[in-house]
């Protein structure tokens, strides 16, 4: 099995690769030959990087969360996988390069650095912990999704108030579309972090002697959770709308980003294990 | 071939004249009756507003251009017109222009969507008036197949290249679901009333119409199944508007900063849509300052216009190579059509031989063995051609092989000295 995981750490970068030129030619390019050949060029990637991931779990008998660089390619995927769905749901096609190449980057780090971990820290072969990194990282990737959608959201809109009617214009859906993406993948993220912090509430006192609700990264989950929960109200309400909404959540996503690593800066508490 | 085609177009003459000969569905009936008594076996008369052509195969192998062009003029009892204003064309000229003109390369605006379907008007005018028959069928179908490729396999007909149509898709770039938004037309003239029909045919829900002639604005209205609301008190009703598009020829702005932020206000901010395609403008263009005020006049959506005939320029020389491909596969079906006669003329030889040779020695037999004879020189020059006839035949089914079929009709004319009819 060893050999075979080798393999695919190898291939999947290319993959990642290819699907993400695929996407570029297509968004560059008229009438590509490539409009429908992307999107199963990057169902192959995520069905590869599944088998990838069981591979590693079953071989090291623990899930890919144990250090960074498992981390890594855990989130490649994540952030492939939602962009996936949010493209199978709404067949809008034109921000996928976006969103690929940072899977596309993640895989890569993955690929360069990580290691074939068999002793690893007892609790991190729980498959409770598992199912809480992934649902958070997948979370996450919502809400990078959102972000990021929201920024092509604030391109098209400069764009179309500049008057600059070049390649941002005529490849991306309107306004419109890009907010409801946005919001789309917030939703997905927030539910998903929701799920994560469930888990995470119901397990972790179990898990770990020394648990602490004071613990940082604990808090300022709960505080970018609050943050999210209160964004989508307003959304729901119809007050936060356009390029407020988007502003939001470019906003929020920064916020999480920087709350996350100050978190894992200042904690050295039970919820740090690498 | 002997095709000839005689155009008179945007390239080659100004409108005035253009119009001056452009000719009526009944003119076009009476023309083909002119046409066919006089010079032509068959043809085709295609009349838009940026072009004539009459193209067709002429009774006999004289040129007949200069006096199809004299009728055309005299027909049209038009004066002021040279010879110099028209195009000519024969055989592989006249067929690559007609099937430029179907693939919409010729036309003012590259990428016409309108030629395809006039081409296709044309030719079921000739058709209705037997003034078609089995070689320009074949012609047409081509014609028809080359514009059909040109829209399909290519971006030719892609973007908008008119202004009115230019302002549509800035707005699709704004908005999702155009049957939810409403839009508020400012002006009833030629302009608006495009802008209205396509902003109608995108599916906006709603369209109101306003402008100083109440009698124009109920006109268009009706035309586009939209509303009207009074000129005077328009302002009051902006905000009910995603969509603003302005064409009035009024010599001021009608809308000013103060009517547009204060139109913003009671909409919460939500993004609008403001179209001022006036010459001079009728909105103040600071309003475009504004958040969520999606401003443009004429010279930013030129640009969208002038970006996208760039674009379909550049599929000038894709729909030139679907231009030559359609052009080979018509001219090997054309010379595959020698193939026939030059069976016949085969047989006929290998026939008169055979009764020659019999006639030598009917009275040479008993007529017992002349019937054996004749039976046996029939079976002999069956079983000598049926390889060669099977052969021609496969090369004048498929019509693709141009150059093996030409070769082999020439041989066959050259070592059998057969003299094969024109077709």
């Amino acid at each position: 099995m060893i050999p075979v995981i080798h393999t695919l750490n190898i291939v999947l970068p290319i993959l990642y690769l290819v699907t993400f030129l695929t996407y570029v030619y297509d968004f560059v390019e008229d009438k590509s030959l490539f409009r429908n050949a992307k999107r199963l060029f990057l169902f192959i990637t995520i069905l590869i990087q599944v088998f990838y991931l069981f591979a590693r779990t079953i071989e090291f008998n623990h899930p890919p969360i144990t250090n960074k660089f498992e981390i890594f390619t855990v989130l490649a995927f994540s952030l492939a996988c939602c962009y996936f769905v949010l493209e199978l749901i709404t067949d809008i096609r034109g921000t996928g390069i976006f969103i690929l190449f940072l899977s596309l980057v993640f895989q890569i780090i993955s690929t360069i650095f990580i290691q074939d971990l068999v002793s690893v820290p007892e609790v991190l072969r729980n498959r409770m912990l598992g199912m809480h990194v992934i649902s958070a990282l997948l979370g996450y990737s919502g809400i990078t999704i959102s972000a990021v959608q929201s920024l092509l959201y604030l391109m098209l809109y400069h764009s179309l108030k500049t008057k600059k009617y070049g390649l941002i214009f005529n490849r991306l859906p309107n306004i419109e579309i890009l907010e409801k993406l946005s919001f789309n993948s917030m939703i997905i993220g927030f539910i998903l972090l929701t799920i994560s912090i469930f888990i995470g509430i119901v397990w972790l006192p179990e898990a770990f002697p020394n648990f602490s609700y004071y613990d940082p990264k604990l808090i300022t989950t709960a505080l970018i959770w609050v943050l999210y929960s209160i964004g989508i109200l307003l959304k729901l309400t119809s007050n936060l709308y356009g390029r407020k909404f988007v502003n939001f959540s470019i906003a929020g996503f920064i916020i999480a980003l920087f709350s996350l690593i100050l978190g894992n800066v200042l904690s050295s508490s039970f919820h740090t294990f690498y | 071939m002997n095709i000839i085609l005689v155009s008179i177009n945007h390239k080659t003459a100004p409108i005035e004249i253009r119009e001056a000969l452009h000719l009526s569905n009944n003119e076009i009936v009476d023309f083909i009756g002119i046409l066919k008594q006089n010079y032509l076996l068959e043809g085709l008369i295609l009349t838009t507003c940026n072009r004539t052509e009459i193209l067709g195969i002429p009774k006999n192998t004289i040129l007949i251009h200069d006096k199809i062009i004299d009728e055309l003029i005299n027909f049209k009892s038009v004066t002021g017109i040279k010879k110099e204003h028209f195009t000519s064309y024969f055989s592989c000229s006249a067929v690559k222009h007609f099937f430029s003109v179907a693939g919409g390369i010729d036309s003012l605006i590259i990428g016409d969507s309108q030629i395809l379907a006039q081409v296709k008007e044309a030719v079921q005018i000739s058709e209705e008036n037997k003034f078609v028959s089995y070689y320009l069928n074949r012609l047409f179908d081509t014609a028809i197949r080359v514009g059909k490729r040109s829209i399909k396999e290519t971006i030719i007909g892609e973007g908008a290249v008119s202004i009115s149509y230019a302002a549509v898709q800035v707005v699709e770039k704004v908005f999702a679901n155009l049957y939810t938004k409403s839009a508020l037309i400012i002006g009833a003239g030629e302009t608006a009333e495009l802008a209205a029909i396509h902003l109608r045919n995108k599916g906006v829900g709603r369209i109101t119409i306003t402008n100083r002639t109440k009698a124009k604005a109920e006109k268009l209205a009706d035309k586009i199944h939209g509303e009207i609301i009074p000129f005077e008190f328009f302002k009051e009703y902006l905000h009910n508007y995603d969509i603003i598009l302005s064409a009035t020829s009024s010599n001021g702005y009608i809308l000013e900063y103060t009517d547009i932020k204060e139109m913003m206000k009671k909409r919460r901010y939500s993004a609008v849509c403001i179209m001022d395609i006036a010459i001079p403008r009728d909105i103040n263009p600071i309003t475009s300052n504004l958040d969520n005020v999606f401003y443009n006049d004429i010279d930013s959506l030129k640009m969208i216009v002038d970006q996208n005939i760039k674009k379909r320029e550049k599929e000038i020389p894709v729909i030139e190579n679907i231009i030559m491909e359609e052009m080979v596969n018509f001219f090997s079906w054309y010379n595959s059509l020698d193939v026939i006669p030059a069976i016949k003329n085969l047989r006929s030889f290998f026939e008169q031989i055979k009764e020659d040779e019999l006639n030598k020695i009917r009275h040479k037999v008993t007529e017992e063995d002349f019937v054996k004879i004749e039976e046996m020189s029939k079976r002999l020059i069956g079983r000598l051609l049926h390889n060669p006839t099977l052969k021609l035949r496969q090369l004048s089914e498929n019509g693709r092989n141009y150059e093996e079929t030409a070769n082999s009709i020439l041989l066959i004319k050259e070592i059998f000295n057969l003299n094969l009819e024109d077709k």
